[in-house]
């Protein structure tokens, strides 16, 4: 008898383990296949060759988007880079088959498409179809920026991302919106509390982890692996437009509470200042970027953004940081082009360089050059009649773009950082009495100008 | 695993008796037993391990993933959602209303739904109608039934809600004088017992399912004519059905949503025929504003939102994505009607108190366009109790290019203050006004931003907008250009500025375009120096009316039609407008400001004739005045008497 149980029990929990084996094996397998790499890259390394999932997801999702007559666009990185080496080809190609899947198989866990807002109206009819054709689909909103600045709206919540994921493959869908300023804006992705974190990897997303700013593109409708799609004209200019799109909100909360403290300047005075100090703006920056010079608000303009999301009534010009090595001789007759002619040039190129431009009603624009150091950057300053030179020192910083007064600008990522170097720690408080030479708590004291050099180095208008 | 191994050497010695027969089978038996036992030890093993491994390495991965996504993708505040109505599975709800002369109140579960003690205010029958399934308050009216008519509106609205619903009414201070028999007839169908009895400063309160059982009543009768019946408090329960009835429709999720939330809008949610919410009207051919944003400007008169979006959406020419309603407030009922029409609504915390908080109202709701539309160069500008004429985009389409390109303009407004039923004719002439008519008109993007925005009145500053709009310091001398017949009917009569008398008095016999697809006529003409040419060429022909007459007699202009006459009227300065007052008096128009004039002239039309009347000495066009003719003087009338016209 013992022995029988022995032996039938044996036979059980072969047979059991066997299949709980075979099970796990099955399994250990579909896990796999379902993550397509993306978490076992490690241990299955990442599929290679073309594979012909993603391109047929793709045109499932053209399909889909043709369907409901949306228009969207590539802006998919990675087949943008395979597309922009093969450029002329492309464009110049006509409909015939293409022998190879070249594009679209190209291994990757997601292909990115960017939709405009306003190209269409926000139907329920897309999902629906999306569903019936076997997508899965998330979609991610948050608090319309737009509205942000606004006192006390409350505004709608608006989609920022969509994701459509079908098989092993997931579509991104990146939605634009413009804004004040002439310029398309993309949002974070943040996911909420209730939301499905493993619905894809996230963390490989091309876009989503920052906002981003971009201007409108120019399309073209080309064919790309017997697919018709839209991609940007120039793939090289929006990849290199798309590393530094990162944006920065202003900071409208902490401007409201900074008015509640300090009530905004509402004198006719203050209005008109800020409309000339805008208007300068508006004109400089048209101005710079002509010529490709990239440039960024600092000192009092963008203490002012950062502060009160707006330009501070009692400044009296507005300041631009440019880095020296972007600097083009070309600047000072556009400026004059633009009716904005030279009041001073302080320093040389080689050193504290500083243009100042007279505005057309009494606003001065002052722009100042940068020189990266190792461990730090700095500009100089000069004071006319005694030749003596002044250093600012900040710490190294990247730039972000932002919106202010209806004008997309850059300014410092690390804003905090730069605005303490300048202003110190008190730079909350407004200050009217401010004196360049010394107030500024960055400031160092940087010798003379050499007598002979100051017909070159200081020169007034 | 012990026991397993120790039992081999045990068992043979049982064996021994039958050796032969058994040692083949035992020794088969024993490397069966081995084999097996080493297989199931292997197969445990290996399953032990692969499973260790899976369990690591999902762990891992998932582990992974979860900072992955933590990381960078986390929404830093922390959305957690709380249910406006913690919604509870009871099925009976406790009810209590109150009824007496200074306060009413209804509350509903321990909730306050109504609280009405406000002095010299919410006089009549209150009434609230809940959802019979989950409770909610689905509309709060009050009907004023000491006034006349006011019977009618309530029987009116009684009709439209549906039948199952539950409805609670109360009276506050008084609520029979004009309660006619219809409406007690009415009420008694509800099933009330007292309301056909209901007398003067009487006490009621009443709650009851439409077409339905009663859940309690309570009267108080008023002992004599100068004091009113004691106060009552009605307390009963009403049992909630489980599922909503009238599951008649075959509805759009909208409406569905809708219905099951709001009463009270007619035949939206009735089950056979509900009216349209989708309009679908023609486009317009070469429409210039089609991407031009239209700003709502709304408050708490979700009514009059309905019946605005109503008419706006069926304008010819409309684009419902370019329309956003800005509410004043968090109001639920009126988002609901945005929603319902597919919408976007946008509220707003409101700031400061009556005018200064339409302005301020005005100010956010016109920056958040111009931030939502950064591309767009105009907007329209619209207020939630007025109909829009079907032309309206179709109007502003024909005329935006001159806002566009003349500087000395203003603005495009569809309204014209002085054009009533006997003042308008023809719905393709247009004006240039010096004044801001406002009621449905067009915005300059660059005139906001530049102009008005950075100055524009701040809250503590109790300045009407649209006054402070209509300075000399904001119009800077610049012009607006009206239609003779205006393409916005204002209906509101409930309003901060308006009341019942007024309305009657001054919007109710407003001329209002119909016609489709009106063809504007000479369009240009409008522009500033070509207007001047115009004016002198329309007086070169108007034929001057006999000034012995009395310009206020029908007689004055002669019995024709299609001519045109002039009149000069006495205007000594620019600011003079003693005999223009006078005149718009008699001839019931607009007489409360000076509205619709033109460097000293005014257009209108008397008896289908274009009607011009001058400002002599100090309009410009005053030289057309022939020398014979003495300009009319009409003098004010004595204080008294101006109170009565």
């Amino acid at each position: 008898m013992q022995k029988i149980n022995k032996n039938v029990v044996l036979a059980l929990l072969s047979l059991t383990s066997l299949v709980f084996l075979l099970f796990q094996l099955y399994y250990y397998k579909f896990y796999l296949s379902q993550k397509n790499g993306a978490v076992f890259s490690k241990v299955k390394g990442s599929q290679s060759g073309p594979d012909s999932t993603r391109w047929h997801v793709v045109r499932k999702f053209l399909g889909l988007i043709s369907s409901h007559n949306i228009p969207v666009y590539l802006i998919d990185p990675l087949i943008l880079g395979l597309v922009d080496k093969d450029i002329e080809q492309i464009r110049s190609s006509s409909d015939g088959p293409s022998p190879e899947c070249k594009y679209f198989c190209a291994p990757r866990d997601f292909t990115t498409f960017a939709l405009l807002d306003k190209t269409w109206k926000h139907e329920v009819g897309l999902f629906r179809t999306a569903e019936k054709m076997g997508f899965q689909w998330l979609k991610i909103i948050n608090k319309d920026p737009r509205l942000d600045g606004m006192d006390d709206l409350s505004g709608i919540e608006i989609p920022l991302h969509y994701i459509f994921k079908l098989a092993s493959h997931a579509i991104h869908l990146v939605v634009f919106y413009e804004r004040s300023g002439n310029y398309l804006w993309h949002g974070p992705l943040r996911l909420k509390q209730h939301m499905d974190r493993k619905f894809v990897p996230f963390r490989k997303l091309h876009f989503g982890r920052y906002p981003g700013a971009y201007e409108k593109p120019e399309l073209l409708l080309v064919s790309i692996d017997d697919l018709k799609v839209q991609i940007p004209k120039n793939p090289s200019s929006f990849l290199e437009e798309m590393s530094h799109s990162r944006f920065l909100e202003c900071r409208y909360r902490e401007a409201r509470a900074f008015f509640q403290l300090y009530p905004d300047d509402a004198s006719l005075d203050a209005v008109e200042f800020r409309k000339k100090a805008k208007s300068l703006l508006h004109v400089a920056a048209l101005t710079l970027n002509n010529l490709g010079v990239k440039f960024w608000l600092s000192s009092g303009t963008c203490l002012g953004w950062y502060r009160q999301c707006n330009i501070i009534p009692h400044s009296k010009d507005v300041d631009l940081g440019v880095f020296i090595r972007d600097y083009k001789a070309d600047i000072i007759p556009a400026f004059q082009k633009a009716g904005l002619p030279l009041k001073h040039k302080f320093g040389k190129v080689e050193d504290s360089l500083e243009l100042s431009f007279q505005g057309g009603n009494d606003v001065k624009l002052d722009i100042f050059f940068f020189y990266e150091e190792d461990d730090h950057i700095w500009n100089g300053g000069t004071q006319a009649k005694s030749g003596k030179k002044f250093k600012y020192l900040f710490p190294k910083f990247t730039l972000c773009w932002t919106e202010f007064v209806e004008l997309k600008v850059h300014v410092p990522c690390e804003t905090l950082q730069y605005v303490e170097a300048n202003y110190g720690p008190d730079w909350k408080v407004p200050v009217k009495m401010w004196d360049w030479k010394s107030s500024p708590s960055n400031v160092q004291y940087n010798g003379v100008w050499p007598v002979d050099e100051w017909d070159d180095v200081i020169q007034i208008y | 695993m012990d026991e397993w191994k120790s039992n081999p050497a045990v068992k043979p010695h049982k064996k021994r008796s039958c050796y032969l027969a058994w040692k083949y089978k035992l020794m088969n038996q024993r490397a069966l037993r081995k084999l097996c036992q080493t297989g199931a030890v292997l197969f445990l093993l290996v399953t032990v391990i692969v499973n260790i491994k899976l369990i690591l390495d999902t762990r891992r991965a998932a582990y992974e993933e979860e900072e992955e996504s933590a990381q960078d993708y986390d929404d830093e505040m922390l959305n957690v959602e709380v249910p406006r109505h913690p919604v509870s599975n009871k099925k009976v709800l406790d009810v209590e209303v109150y009824s007496s002369r200074s306060k009413v109140y209804v509350a509903v579960d321990g909730t306050t739904v109504l609280e009405d003690e406000a002095r010299e205010q919410g006089r009549g029958i209150h009434v609230i109608v809940l959802n019979q399934a989950t409770g909610h308050v689905m509309a709060k009216r009050v009907f004023d039934t000491y006034s006349p008519h006011e019977d009618e509106a309530m029987v009116l609205f009684l009709n439209m809600i549906a039948r199952g619903r539950i409805l609670i009414f109360t009276i506050k201070d008084e609520g029979s004088f004009h309660l006619k028999d219809t409406a007690k007839n009415v009420l008694k169908s509800l099933g009330s017992q007292v309301a056909p009895f209901l007398s003067w400063r009487d006490m009621w309160t009443f709650v009851g399912k439409k077409g339905g059982e009663v859940y309690g009543e309570k009267h108080a009768k008023s002992p004599a004519l100068s004091t009113w019946g004691d106060p009552v408090l009605l307390k009963t329960e009403v049992h909630l059905t489980s599922v909503e009835g009238g599951k008649c429709w075959e509805l759009t999720r909208r409406r569905k949503r809708f219905c099951s939330k709001v009463e009270g809008y007619g035949s939206v949610c009735s089950c056979k025929d509900p009216t349209p919410i989708e309009f679908n009207p023609d486009p317009l051919k070469d429409n210039k504003v089609f991407d031009v944003p239209v700003a709502v400007i709304a408050g708490n008169r979700p009514n009059y939102l309905y019946r605005m979006l109503r008419s706006l959406l069926s304008a010819q020419g409309v684009s419902p994505q370019m329309i956003t309603v800005f509410i004043d407030g968090y109001y639920e009922e009126p988002m609901d009607v945005v929603e319902l029409f597919g919408l976007s609504g946008i509220q707003h915390t409101p700031i400061s108190i009556k005018n200064a908080r339409v302005s301020q109202h005005y100010k956010a709701s016109l920056t958040a366009t111009f931030n939502l539309f950064p591309d767009a160069k105009f907007a329209v500008v619209l207020e939630e109790d007025l109909d829009i004429s079907v032309d309206f985009f179709s109007f502003l389409s024909q005329s935006i290019h001159l806002l566009e390109e003349d500087e000395s303009l203003y603005c495009i407004s569809a309204w014209n203050d002085q054009g009533y039923e006997h003042t308008a004719e023809d719905p393709s002439l247009l004006y240039r006004v010096e004044t801001m008519p406002g009621l449905g008109w067009v915005l300059r993007k660059s005139l906001y931003k530049d102009e008005l925005e950075p100055k524009w009145p701040t809250p503590e500053k109790l300045w009407d907008w649209d006054m402070w709009m209509r300075m000399p310091e904001q119009r800077k001398g610049r012009e607006c250009i009206i239609p003779d017949i205006s393409r916005s009917y204002h209906f509101g009569i409930v309003g901060l500025n308006m009341n019942g008398y007024f309305h009657e008095a001054y919007f109710k016999k407003h001329k209002f375009n119909t016609v489709p697809n009106v063809q504007l006529k000479n369009v240009e003409s409008l522009r500033k120096d070509a207007y001047e040419t115009e004016i002198h060429r329309l007086l070169g022909e108007a034929e001057v009316l006999d000034h012995s007459k009395n310009p206020c007699e029908d007689s004055f202009v002669p019995d024709t039609e299609g001519r045109v006459y002039v009149m000069f009227i006495r205007m000594e300065q620019e600011a003079d407008f003693t005999t223009w007052t006078q005149l718009a008096k008699c001839l019931h128009i607009w007489d409360l400001d000076v509205r619709g004039n033109h460097k000293g002239l005014w257009r209108l039309f008397r008896k289908k004739n274009h009607f011009l009347v001058v400002g002599v000495p100090a309009s410009p066009y005053s030289s057309k005045k022939p020398s014979s003719v003495t300009p009319i003087y009409m003098e004010p009338p004595a204080k008294e008497e101006g109170a009565v016209a």
